[in-house]
């Protein structure tokens, strides 16, 4: 996953605080809602990645399948995300937010059924 | 604006569109018919029969698939094939062919059409090719418009490039793989132009169809992600891309571990990294425009970047590090030896006697593509041009086929689509501008204008000014001449403005006549567009012309029949290797077991029904090697390797008394190289050449040679045939000295009427222990040499 | 009264005389008719045992050893071994043709040079150069040195124990190591081979070269069987006087008779498949936790195997469960055994051998073979194929304990995908209503 890429030195503080509330700020409810289930996600799939390096990688496929599902949704909600985005509206002519949805639910929806036709 | 002929005056826009939308529907149906027709050659001339050898193996997967069920296939366990190792099937084919024909078969019997599975494997190519120019229709509209995808449907329905492995009779992974690249592109490049998860979806869906039917899939592996990290490079990173690009990966990926023979490669071979590496890359860059829209400061920014730059490179060197250690495989030796070159004589000796895999000779480019070959540099400098992201695609495309192209005959059948495409835009452009009637005004006097008279009046005043409607210039397309023929007319319609602008710019040196304004360029008189359209039409019929006969001559040969003319000139059927095959049926126990080198060994399989000792499949190198051994060693050495394999039959390919060049005794080197692989202290090449370095098979061949099982069982009682005469090698072109060799090991079993195929029975250990030259020669009445008892006591020495 | 006890004397002495062979009954003596009148008893002996003899001159063409491509006898004794030139059919090549379609022979070999000797020779036996005779000065006899009285060996398998000794004339052969040789009886250690006019010769000329080059000692044979690998039967026997009347009536030691004819009798018996005859009646197969065989298994599975051994009671004709073979093979063969093991016998069933035993963890094609070759017995041979298949799909092991993380993992993100779909299209539901209602 992309680490966050504003740690390095220089001024701490004030870049990451002005970069939080300046999202805290512009950000409009439906996308920090989306944002949150991306956390969620993310998290998730790093606890399997660890799991798969310290203890064991055994059941491969079980491995593949479970990350595979945390990443597939991971940027799914992401690309949903950037569709209903109102700064984007010029670049997704096509696509409407309620498209954007649907597309999204669909794509999860065959994700999940190739997630667990790998899993077992 | 004036027109150099009359068109239609008061027609609606819906009017237009709607016979536009007909005419594109019918010229669609007739090019699938087209591609379909051109494709029963072999099925007229002969009979409708499987080709060549891969496809017997398909099929006969295709036959337990339909017999059984498809948990039976998905297990199945051949333990005819690689006697006595066997072979997993289920784990190591594509089974998306097998899986389309079962599907297609039990769909055809639930509708209670009983077609048998033998028909639905022969004609299901020419099924697909219709579906295959319908998507490159589809895949060309999204960079030009419907009339370059139909010129490019039409081009891709009867090219020899793509007919040569989609005959009918062909029943390969080609057959469908072609139609999935190209709608697998198709979906791309829309969800690319859409930003829409859908189409990334249906992409990465197909995708995984694909990566189910053909091991070239990794060519779509490394094609897509090469076309995005190109437009990052050109800094044409949007979301569309970074929505389009991950969503198709995270699906497609996923979806492609699910096909047992693939596996966990994805994740695991270098073939794979790089698509692995730009989704990572997408992300970090998605992740970086995302923070930088919320801070403005500069300092910042520059920081981010540093930070984007540097875990590029870690990760870069993270994948570098793993494939050192072994963690990512290398590239594998198939794909490897398509950057070098030299790699495959060395190393494998398989992959580089496979004359499928051999550098293509020019001749070839011409010989499949014909004229399309010379329009597909024009094409691609017309992306070039426009350059939206999708002609990004086929740039890139094109450069990567050619390359390939160039080093393995077998790909050309990837360049072809890219071919056609680009073709098709760049001759599409050349007939919009020589099509469309609209004449440039003249600006001033002493332009040097000629006019066409009536056509002024013709012109009418008012002309329905540039309505952009939708591009709308269908042609028919062109049909191949086994079908009936219908002339090509163009409906002439106004085309947009935008279009006429864009090719102005391009080619506007034909025949207009100079105007010194810069404003005003275009083409006047109906005469020079005539001169330019006919010509077109006429390369155009010469195109279908070629197509046509390439197709009935070259590749339409089943190749398990041969064909030549007798001396009136009626056909004359050689069906020997079917003789021979079906002596095996009908003549051997069921569980005998043939030797012969892997080529046949699919057919036998088919045909004869019988157990082999290695295929066409080549997965085992030691195995191969064995027989190649036994073939080229003498008897006393290959006794005892045929007798521990169980072998019964031994079954060669002799063309001496035909001239047929494709038998055994041309393989034999490679047989001896890839022996010579495993066991380089027994068998050197150098052994079978003479002192002066040529290889021959008469009275000079060397010792080796004469002794080798091959070289006696292609000949042997040759000599017989010609009386006491001459006995010519009609291949090699050399004689062979009577009388010829003697076999103690074999016994002769069958000889086909043209002996183009020889099979041997393997003679069973001798009841009394003897090994079998003395036992021949004591049954043919000779004296053995006397026999000293052994020495059990030392002399005693006074 | 005395009914019954003739009844069983008589059944007593059908069944002892008729001691019939498991191959057949007639029998061919290719013998020189002025000849004939000397074997007499060795003749009477082989019709007692209930074959029929049908006899021939050597160069005769009548009756044909094989009609039709079919032999008409079982078993041919030939007892002419110093004939110039044979009938075709009988010849070194007609024999071999012959035994190869399973007829047993019984051949006494020639002391000089003649179409036997070629014959000989296919079977790996070493003949001495021509007119070589057995000559032994040991024991102290009256008769000629070439005239020896040989004991055979204790605790052979082909002949009855506790034989008195027999009296041999003829010429010894060397033998190789041809694994298919079976050795009856070896020349005395104090025999060698010489021409019997002048004797003194070889053993000067070997005395000269230390003792090399002399035909000498126990190594050589003097009768030697052949078993050939379609189990036929030969028996070369150095000088047909071993079969003579006269040296059948000969004493041995005073009071005591020579043992010709009970070896001839065993070597008979031998050869014309009465004894140490066995077959394999069936194999079997099958998985351990299924009632039925199949010809799949799959890798890892355990598999019993199970063999019927019979051998030919030559008393009553018929063949019965022998479980007295103590150290049966089996092998579990792909190209090389993968597997091998003992096949024991079972207790409960005679004639029964089986061992239960792990398929290999490697998928091909496998052979259950037993390949049993012991000295005089009839080879045990047999093949049985079969797949060994690697697990199907769903056979392998499936919701292991180590896998929970990635299971919770993947359920938690389709449970988390509901719930944010729900969420959102509330939300989606919620705003219209608000944009309605403003």
């Amino acid at each position: 996953m992309a680490p966050k890429a504003g740690q390095p030195a220089a001024a701490a503080n004030s870049p990451l605080q002005t970069l939080w509330k300046a999202y805290t700020d512009t950000t409009p409810d439906r996308l920090k809602f989306i944002d949150s289930f991306l956390l969620f996600l993310m998290l998730s799939g790093v606890i399997q990645f660890v799991y798969c390096i310290l203890v064991t990688d055994f059941p491969f496929n079980a491995f593949l399948a479970g990350f595979s599902s945390t990443v597939g949704q991971f940027v799914l909600s992401a690309s949903l995300r950037s569709q209903v985005n109102p700064d984007n509206k010029e670049e997704f002519k096509e696509v409407s937010p309620e498209r954007a949805f649907a597309d999204f639910a669909l794509g999860s929806i065959v994700l999940h059924f190739f997630v667990y036709n790998f899993l077992g | 604006m004036r027109t150099a002929y009359p068109i239609p005056q008061n027609l609606s826009p819906e009017t237009v569109n709607n016979t536009a939308s007909l005419l594109r529907i019918v010229a669609l149906i007739l090019i699938s018919g087209a591609a379909i027709a051109s494709r029963l050659f072999a099925v007229i001339n002969f009979e409708s029969i499987i080709h060549e050898f891969d496809p017997w193996f398909n099929f006969r997967a295709t036959k337990v698939l339909a017999s059984e069920g498809f948990y039976e296939f998905w297990n199945w366990f051949d333990p005819t094939a690689w006697y006595p190792l066997g072979r997993v099937v289920g784990g190591t084919i594509y089974p998306g062919l097998m899986a389309t024909s079962g599907v297609i078969y039990n769909v055809l019997h639930a509708l209670h059409l009983p077609v048998d599975i033998r028909n639905i494997c022969v004609l299901l190519a020419p099924g697909f090719s219709a579906f295959t120019a319908w998507s490159t229709y589809m895949f060309t509209k999204e960079l030009k418009d419907e009339s370059a995808g139909l010129l490019a449907a039409a081009f891709i329905g009867i090219v020899p490039g793509y007919i040569s492995r989609s005959v009918a009779g062909s029943y390969d992974n080609e057959a469908i793989a072609i139609f999935l690249l190209m709608f697998t592109f198709f979906c791309w490049i829309k969800a690319l132009k859409s930003g829409s998860v859908l189409f990334s979806t249906v992409a990465g869906v197909f995708y995984f169809y694909m990566v189910a039917a053909w091991g070239g899939y990794v060519f779509i592996t490394n094609m897509i992600p090469l076309h995005a990290l190109v437009l990052l490079l050109m800094g044409r990173f949007s979301s569309r891309l970074y929505v389009a690009y991950s969503s198709w990966y995270a699906i497609g990926t996923l979806a492609s571990m699910q096909v047992p023979f693939v596996g966990f490669q994805p994740v695991k071979t270098s073939e794979h990294m790089a698509a692995l590496g730009v989704f990572g890359l997408l992300q970090i860059v998605a992740f970086a425009q995302l923070v930088r829209a919320h801070v403005s400061s500069k300092q910042f920014q520059s920081l981010l970047y540093y930070a984007v730059v540097a875990t590029g490179l870690l990760g870069a060197i993270a994948f570098a590090l793993l494939t050192y250690k072994g963690w990512i495989a290398p590239w594998t030796g198939r794909f490897y030896s398509l950057w070098d070159t030299g790699y495959a004589k060395k190393y494998i000796p398989i992959i580089a006697s496979v004359s499928e895999h051999q550098p293509t000779a020019w001749p070839a480019f011409f010989m499949d593509l014909q004229f399309l070959i010379f329009l597909f540099p024009a094409g691609v400098a017309l992306c070039f041009r426009q350059l939206r992201d999708e002609h990004v695609f086929v740039i890139i495309y094109a450069v990567m086929a050619s390359y390939f192209a160039g080093v393995m005959v077998r790909l050309m059948l990837t360049l072809t689509p890219v071919v056609c495409v680009s073709s098709a835009v760049a001759l599409s452009a050349l007939l919009d501008t020589y099509i469309d009637p609209q004449e440039p005004l003249e600006d001033q006097e002493e332009s040097k204008e000629r006019t066409k008279a009536p056509d002024a009046s013709n012109g009418a005043t008012t002309h329905q000014d540039s309505t952009p409607v939708s591009p709308a210039m269908p042609k028919k397309g062109k049909k191949a001449a086994a079908t009936a023929a219908s002339s090509s007319s163009a409906t002439k319609t106004q085309t947009t403005s935008s279009t006429v602008t864009f090719i102005l710019d391009a080619l506007s040196s034909s025949s207009t006549k100079k105007s010194s304004s810069s404003k005003p360029r275009g083409i006047f008189g109906f005469d020079a567009r005539l001169a330019v359209i006919l010509n077109t039409i006429g390369m155009l019929l010469f195109f279908v012309y070629h197509c046509t006969w390439v197709t009935s001559t070259a590749y339409s040969s089943p190749s398990v029949v041969l064909a030549s003319s007798n001396s009136d000139g009626s056909q004359h059927i050689i069906d020997d290797f079917r003789e021979a095959y079906y002596w095996l049926r009908q003549n051997t126990e069921k569980d005998a077991v043939v030797m012969s080198w892997w080529d046949y060994g699919y057919q036998i399989a088919g045909f004869a029904d019988r157990a082999t000792l290695v295929d066409n499949n080549t997965w085992n190198n030691t195995h191969i090697a064995t027989v190649g051994k036994a073939m080229s060693s003498s008897e006393e050495v290959a006794y005892p390797i045929l007798r521990k394999h169980d072998v019964d039959y031994v079954l060669v390919i002799f063309g001496g008394l035909l001239g047929y060049s494709g038998d055994d005794i041309n393989k034999f080197l490679w047989m001896v190289r890839i022996a010579q692989g495993v066991w380089p202290d027994e068998i050197q090449e150098a052994n079978y050449f003479t002192p002066n370095g040529e290889y021959r098979v008469d009275n000079q061949a060397s010792n080796t040679m004469k002794n080798s099982l091959m070289y006696k069982m292609s000949f042997y009682r040759y000599p017989d045939l010609f009386g006491g005469g001459q006995a010519t090698d009609r291949v090699r072109q050399q004689s062979i000295p009577s009388p010829g060799p003697t076999l103690d090991i074999l016994d002769e079993a069958y000889t086909t009427e043209n002996w183009i195929v020889r099979i041997y029975q393997v003679k069973k250990d001798d009841f009394l222990g003897r090994d079998h030259k003395t036992a021949n020669a004591f049954a043919q009445g000779k004296r053995r040499r006397k026999a000293k008892p052994p020495v059990r006591r030392k002399a005693l020495l006074a | 009264m005395f009914l019954p006890t003739l009844f069983w004397l008589a059944a007593v002495a059908i069944a002892g005389v008729h001691a019939r062979s498991s191959a057949g009954d007639s029998v061919l003596v290719v013998v020189e008719p002025e000849h004939q009148a000397k074997y007499s008893i060795f003749f009477q002996n082989i019709k007692d045992r209930g074959y029929e003899l049908t006899f021939r001159a050597p160069q005769t063409e009548e009756p044909r050893l094989v009609e039709f491509d079919a032999p008409k006898f079982s078993h041919v004794v030939i007892l002419a071994p110093e004939i110039k030139s044979i009938a075709k059919d009988i010849g070194p090549q007609g024999l071999v043709d012959v035994l190869s379609r399973g007829v047993n022979l019984l051949v006494a070999l020639p002391q000089k040079q003649s179409p036997l000797s070629a014959f000989a020779a296919e079977f790996s036996l070493i003949l001495p150069p021509p007119n070589t005779h057995l000559i032994s000065y040991f024991p102290e006899r009256n008769e000629s040195a070439t005239i020896i009285p040989v004991a055979p060996s204790k605790d052979h398998p082909i002949l009855t124990n506790g034989i008195t000794p027999i009296w041999f004339s003829g010429a010894p052969h060397a033998l190789s190591t041809n694994p298919y040789l079976v050795p009856i009886l070896h020349a005395p250690a104090q025999s060698f081979a010489g021409e019997p006019d002048s004797p003194g010769d070889v053993l000067a000329d070997a005395a000269e070269k230390g003792g090399e080059g002399l035909w000498a000692g126990s190594q050589l044979g003097i009768v030697t069987g052949f078993q050939a690998s379609n189990n036929a039967r030969v028996t070369f026997v150095g000088g047909r006087e071993v079969f003579s009347d006269e040296f059948a009536q000969k004493e041995i030691n005073p009071g005591t008779k020579s043992g010709n004819t009970q070896f001839v009798n065993d070597i008979v018996a031998w050869t014309f498949q009465e004894s140490l005859v066995f077959r394999v009646d069936k194999v079997e197969h099958r998985g351990l936790n299924t009632p039925i065989s199949s010809d799949k298994y799959t890798v890892n599975d355990n598999v019993i195997f199970s063999a019927y051994i019979s051998k030919y009671d030559p008393q009553t004709s018929t063949w019965a469960s022998y479980s007295g073979i103590d150290d049966l093979q089996l092998e579990f063969t792909m190209l090389d055994p993968h597997i091998r093991t003992a096949l024991l016998p079972e207790s409960e069933t005679p004639g029964k051998y089986s061992v239960t035993f792990r398929v290999p963890d490697r998928h091909g094609v496998f052979k259950f073979v037993i390949n049993h070759r012991r000295n005089g017995m009839t080879y045990l041979q047999s093949s049985t194929t079969v797949a060994v298949v690697p697990p199907r799909h769903d056979e392998y092991p499936r919701f292991l304990s180590a896998a929970w993380p990635y299971y919770v993992g993947a359920m938690s993100t389709s449970i988390g995908f509901v719930l944010f779909s729900a969420l959102w299209m509330a939300r989606d539901v919620r705003e219209e209503k608000k944009g309605k209602t403003e």
